[in-house]
């Protein structure tokens, strides 16, 4: 290394990250340890295989489903504001996968918020990042982050206007600190111009920010539009 | 193995990571309790405290980080060890600096290292070992 | 494995709840050391219960696999100006959840 990489004033000088070829710190570390524990018996190569293919077959898709179903559905959503999880094997989700007995941090204690036109639900885990995986997949990064946990309780209307999402003072803002075991999911209101719209019409409306409660579904918005920060090994990418 | 000089170099960064109550702490032989408070603070409860308004950015997953995802399942699935231990060490032991500065699943595949090896499932020597041995073999790629 | 480390096993029953819905309480301020998921924010606040939800291990003795001590827990509900100084919206409101045991009657 001919040039100096000291951190500067403000971080702006860190090392330089890795290049695609070379092999990440974390990397190496989660391959020394998952081969460890393998090869002490703490857990089979098949035990990680299986969890995976559950990890990989889980997304926002299903809790779209739930929500379109509840919206044509009076009596499902009563089931489903009632025991959620109960409710979720109607759309095909049973919590006690893949284990069984559901996953070591997940739990089976879903409770789904029902907005109304004066009433809006948003979820935060202040405490680390607790989310309906079974229903909604893996959690966003930005879900994890300590700015969203730190000021989403606080300074809720801020955080949502840097969403987009502007209410006006006469709805009232429920926050969700999901800091235990229970698992939060909203229930939005339908939006007007969806009359007579299939299930599947409507469950295209529901993406995974509006179950979160950072959007509001509305006919057209199909899509929730981040930046885009690219892996440089996406899952599916194999080093060997 | 990293040269000398560029273990020179990182001897340097190290010095850096200071996170710090920002008030003189030499030769602290007595606290006032709310210092005290400040330190026993657990890092994870960090709810209402002050930020700048960000871009809140998707990120894809790599690969490694499911790996860990599913590692850490799969250990509490066999009874190693159970999800509110795994909080505790990913989001709480490792003091402040590293709560704050690594990433997020690298925090959990941390946390399972260090439960492994205080479990004495694994020796520390043979994860270090094992890490070095894993290194080489992607290196010779 | 052991079984008691899994969800698949209701921990036994912690006996009857405390509180109900619509109950005054106040979070407890008990002293941080080592492990905590009561958050800072909402000790010394009074809230109001808004559910009964189940029974489980409390966080300080399941963050060191310590099996048996089983609590009722609650979603408390705040306003959010009872929170937060200033903050500036009447009707705002912050649900989280909390064992019984960080969990005070509340007369106000
Ligand atoms: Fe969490």
């Amino acid at each position: 290394m001919s040039h100096a990489h000291t951190p500067g004033n403000g971080g702006a000088e860190h090392p330089a990250a890795p290049t695609v070829d070379e092999i990440t710190d974390f990397e190496v570390l989660e391959i020394a340890v998952r081969e460890l524990a393998i090869e002490h018996g703490l857990f089979t190569a098949e035990d990680h295989r299986r969890f995976t293919e559950w990890a990989e077959s889980i997304g926002p898709a299903a809790g779209s489903r739930l929500v379109a179903k509840a919206w044509v559905d009076p009596a499902f959503k009563e089931r489903v504001l009632k025991d959620a999880v109960k409710a979720c094997k109607e759309i095909g989700i049973d919590w006690a996968e893949p284990t069984g007995f559901g996953t070591p941090s997940d739990y089976m204690n879903l409770r789904v918020l029902e907005d109304t036109p004066t009433l809006h639900h948003v979820i935060v885990c202040t405490l680390c990042s607790c989310y309906p995986r079974p229903l909604l997949g893996m959690s966003p990064e930005w879900y994890r982050t300590t700015n969203y946990r730190r000021r989403l309780v606080r300074w809720p209307r801020q955080v949502l206007a840097e969403f987009g999402l502007v209410l006006p003072p006469e709805v009232e803002i429920r926050v969700e600190d999901s800091n235990q075991k229970c698992r939060f999911m909203v229930l939005p209101v339908r939006p007007a111009g969806t009359e007579n719209w299939t299930e599947e019409q409507l469950a295209e409306i529901v993406t995974r920010d509006c179950m979160i409660g950072v959007a509001l579904p509305r006919p057209g918005r199909t899509a929730d539009v981040h930046p885009m920060h690219r892996a440089r090994r996406p899952v599916g990418s194999s080093r060997d | 193995m990293a040269g000398r000089e560029e273990l020179v170099q990182q001897q340097e960064i190290i010095s850096f990571l200071q996170p710090a109550l920002h008030m003189p702490q030499n030769w602290n032989y007595e606290l006032a309790s709310p210092v005290v408070k400040a330190y026993l603070h657990p890092p994870h409860d960090v709810g209402g405290q002050f930020d700048v308004p960000a871009i809140y950015e998707e990120k894809e997953e790599e690969q490694w980080e499911l790996n860990t995802y599913v590692t850490c399942e799969v250990l509490g699935w066999r009874g190693i060890w159970n999800s509110e231990e795994r909080r505790r060490r990913a989001d709480n032991d490792l003091g402040y600096a590293m709560y704050l500065g690594i990433p997020y699943y690298g925090r959990w595949i941390l946390a399972a290292a260090r439960m492994l090896v205080d479990k004495k499932h694994i020796a520390l020597s043979e994860l270090i070992e094992k890490i070095a041995e894993v290194k080489a073999r992607y290196a010779r790629k | 494995m052991r079984e008691s480390e899994s969800r698949g096993t209701p921990p036994a029953a912690a006996g009857k709840a405390r509180f109900k819905v619509g109950d005054r309480v106040r979070v407890k301020d008990l002293p941080n050391l080592f492990y905590s998921r009561t958050q800072m924010y909402v000790r010394g606040a009074v809230g109001t219960i808004a559910a009964c939800t189940y029974q489980d291990l409390i966080p300080e003795d399941e963050a060191f696999n310590r099996d048996g001590r089983i609590e009722q827990y609650y979603i408390v509900r705040f306003r959010q100006k009872d929170l937060w100084p200033g903050y500036p919206f009447d009707n705002d409101t912050l649900q989280t959840e909390s064992p019984e045991r960080w969990l005070e009657p509340a007369d106000d």
